[in-house]
């Protein structure tokens, strides 16, 4: 866990109140660059804060994450019930490099209601890295549905945009070539997760693909965990965007001849820097696996994935094979 | 590749010539986004028959707001999807995707400031980075976004993208005048560009013309015209390409023209090929014109060095 996250933690571990919700946003995409980057380039672009660490790691899959940015936010929260909620707090965001290719950007809070009933000075805010305070009482499932409701032009807080700004920075970044081997969508995962007491059903409670970009999962979490559901978040939707892609790809080369083998063979490149990403839950909190697990059962990422990776490397064969006999018979004629 | 749809006049056919490359382009099989910055007047959801969209987005999230920093986001619109013309609902096989991204309703021209510049040149950058083309459609002459747009391209950020141009213009003496002046003049894109940063050979070199709503003298219409009527318009299309070669429009600079239709003088639209084999209300030789030219717009030779 990064030093952002563990405030907040701790920020919620002295006062254990079970009202809170955790939303975030995290958007996934390319890194606009020709090959896949080192560690040293990733620390590079990563360091967001001069002097604050980029952390990184080499197993199970290269990744390197950012220090956390804190934003101060005071506005309105979108709520379901239509309900007008204000929050004064901050906002983290942070974005992360994995296997030298994928970029995520991500924002997030964790929204509780305050003990003062008037609006504190800043550095009572400042001191809770990633809490944002309600005043008034709230209802956190009506929270947690108007945030996965809430429209992209909205007033209220705005953690699409933030993560939308932090995805622009890296990838506008000027140690970056910006041509990168093949045109894909950037998706985003819209997420919530409210607490529950220890003896409540936790885990997952919905996933859902709501368009060919935004997907939403909604979770419900023991307290303790709050501060690690982002790094899960982050994980599952990696693994969601690399599904997504793989299979935009492969539309996309059986758009223009359908069984020419040189159009699966221009697969290649995306199969040799897409297909080794695949690492479902690495560097997730293994009390999180069961969340992991629950969503394979439901939505079946890896049987997916298998299904389409063997279908790829089928093809590619197949298409070899067609090749060299096109090959090798044009000169027998000869 | 991005390609910039500018004119130094409004009325030139720019728009529908634009939405119908953008158009055909996605037939031929690319991923195509079509960026309405012509904030004065965004006509290009008319075109496509995106319902809710005619005269920019009502939504708030049109480009016009993303570009002042009012939305994280511009809206896209699948025209696929959305549009309301039975012939077009539906991707048909084999096309790419077909996405616009509309302007706002009730825009209008707004100051540049460095801020907008980086939005810009992030908007291209994401757009870049899923589309194989990005066509944009400019507001006439050197307006805010034409000045926008050359500050953006020149970033080093964008240096390993395609940037092309493309000048509308209409086949009479003073359309010719205008965009030559709108491309070589004084106050000319060559000038400004070069003022911001751009190498001006390269930027000379990826700008190029289209004639649009040109009377084709040799079509069988023509056949009914009096012999006296016939050698006038004759006459005179000699001293429009005198006056084109003069003005640096001639056949080197020209990538293509688009004939007069019948059709788009009366409805601002895409002409499908349903409307050209089935119901024959537009002429052949102007989806044939639209599709050539969609193809020349990423063909390397035709944007050889001059
Ligand atoms: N090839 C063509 N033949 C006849 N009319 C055309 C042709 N192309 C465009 N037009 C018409 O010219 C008018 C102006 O076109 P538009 O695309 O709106 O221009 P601009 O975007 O340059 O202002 C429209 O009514 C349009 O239908
Ligand atoms: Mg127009």
């Amino acid at each position: 866990m990064t030093s952002g996250t563990s405030s907040v933690h701790r920020a919620t571990t002295h006062r254990p109140d079970p009202g809170l919700v955790a939303l975030g946003e995290v958007r996934t995409g390319l890194l606009q660059h020709s090959a896949a980057i080192p560690h040293q380039l990733a620390e590079r672009i990563l360091q967001l804060v001069p002097g604050e660490r980029v952390r990184l790691s080499q197993r199970p899959i290269a990744h390197a994450l950012s220090p956390e940015l804190m934003a101060g936010v005071d506005c309105r929260l979108a709520a379901a019930s239509g309900t007008h909620i204000d929050g004064t707090g901050t906002v983290l965001t942070r974005a992360s490099i994995t296997g030298g290719t994928v970029v995520q950007a991500s924002a997030r809070a964790v929204v509780g209601p305050a003990r003062a009933d008037h609006r504190l000075p800043w550095s009572h805010y400042m001191a809770r890295p990633g809490m944002i305070e309600t005043r008034g009482k709230i209802e956190v499932d009506d929270l947690a549905a108007g945030f996965i409701g809430q429209p992209t032009s909205s007033s209220a807080l705005d953690l699409s945009a933030l993560s939308r700004r932090m995805m622009d920075v890296i990838q506008g970044s000027s140690q970056l070539d910006h041509a990168p081997r093949m045109r894909t969508k950037r998706t985003r995962l819209r997420w919530t997760a409210r607490t529950v007491t220890a003896e409540q059903p936790h885990g997952l409670v919905e996933f859902a693909i709501e368009d060919d970009v935004l997907r939403t999962l909604q979770l419900r979490t023991k307290i303790d965990r709050i501060a690690m559901v982002a790094s899960l978040c982050e994980n599952l939707a990696l693994h969601d965007w690399l599904l997504s892609t793989l299979l935009e790809l492969i539309e996309r080369e059986q758009r223009g001849a359908p069984h020419a083998p040189q159009a699966v063979l221009r697969l290649r490149p995306a199969i040799d820097s897409l297909l080794h990403l695949w690492m479902p839950a690495a560097h997730i909190d293994e009390s999180l696996h069961p969340v992991w697990e629950a969503l394979e059962r439901r939505a079946g990422f890896t049987r997916q994935w298998e299904q389409l990776r063997d279908r790829i490397r089928d093809q590619v064969t197949l298409s070899a094979v067609t090749l060299m006999s096109v090959v090798t018979e044009g000169s027998a004629s000869e | 590749m991005i390609i910039l749809s500018t004119s130094d006049k409004g009325g030139t056919g720019r728009s529908v010539t634009s939405c119908n490359l953008a158009y055909r382009r996605a037939l031929q099989g690319s991923d195509v986004a079509y960026l309405d910055f012509d904030f004065g007047s965004p006509t290009a959801g008319a075109i496509l028959s995106v319902s809710g969209a005619e005269r920019g987005t009502t939504s708030g999230a049109g480009l016009h707001h993303y570009l002042q920093d009012r939305v994280a986001e511009p809206e896209q619109i699948d025209v696929w999807s959305a549009s309301e013309r039975e012939g077009l609902r539906g991707r048909p096989m084999g096309a790419g995707r077909l996405v616009l991204v509309p302007g706002d309703q009730g825009g209008g021209e707004f100051p540049v400031g460095t801020e907008m510049v980086d939005r810009c040149i992030q908007l291209f950058l994401s757009m870049e980075a899923e589309f194989e083309l990005v066509l944009v459609d400019l507001s006439a002459g050197r307006s805010q976004a034409a000045d926008l747009i050359l500050s953006a391209t020149a970033a080093r950020q964008l240096q390993a993208i395609t940037v092309r141009w493309l000048v509308f213009h209409r086949w009479t003496r003073q359309h010719i005048i205008a965009a030559s002046g709108l491309v070589f003049g004084e106050r000319g894109l060559i000038e400004a560009g070069t003022e911001r940063g751009h190498d001006r050979a390269d930027l000379e070199n990826s700008i190029r013309f289209v004639r649009t709503a040109v009377l084709d003298l040799s079509s069988p219409e023509m056949a009914g015209l009096r012999p006296p009527q016939a050698a006038w318009l004759q006459s005179c299309n000699r001293e429009l390409q005198e006056l084109a070669t003069k003005t640096k429009l001639g056949r080197t600079t020209m990538l293509g023209s688009i004939p007069l239709d019948p059709v788009l003088q009366w409805r601002e639209q895409l002409i499908s090929d349903n409307d050209v084999v089935f119901s024959q209300i537009a002429n052949p030789q102007t989806s044939q014109a639209y599709e050539d030219l969609a193809k020349r717009l990423v063909h390397d030779e035709a944007w050889m060095s001059l």
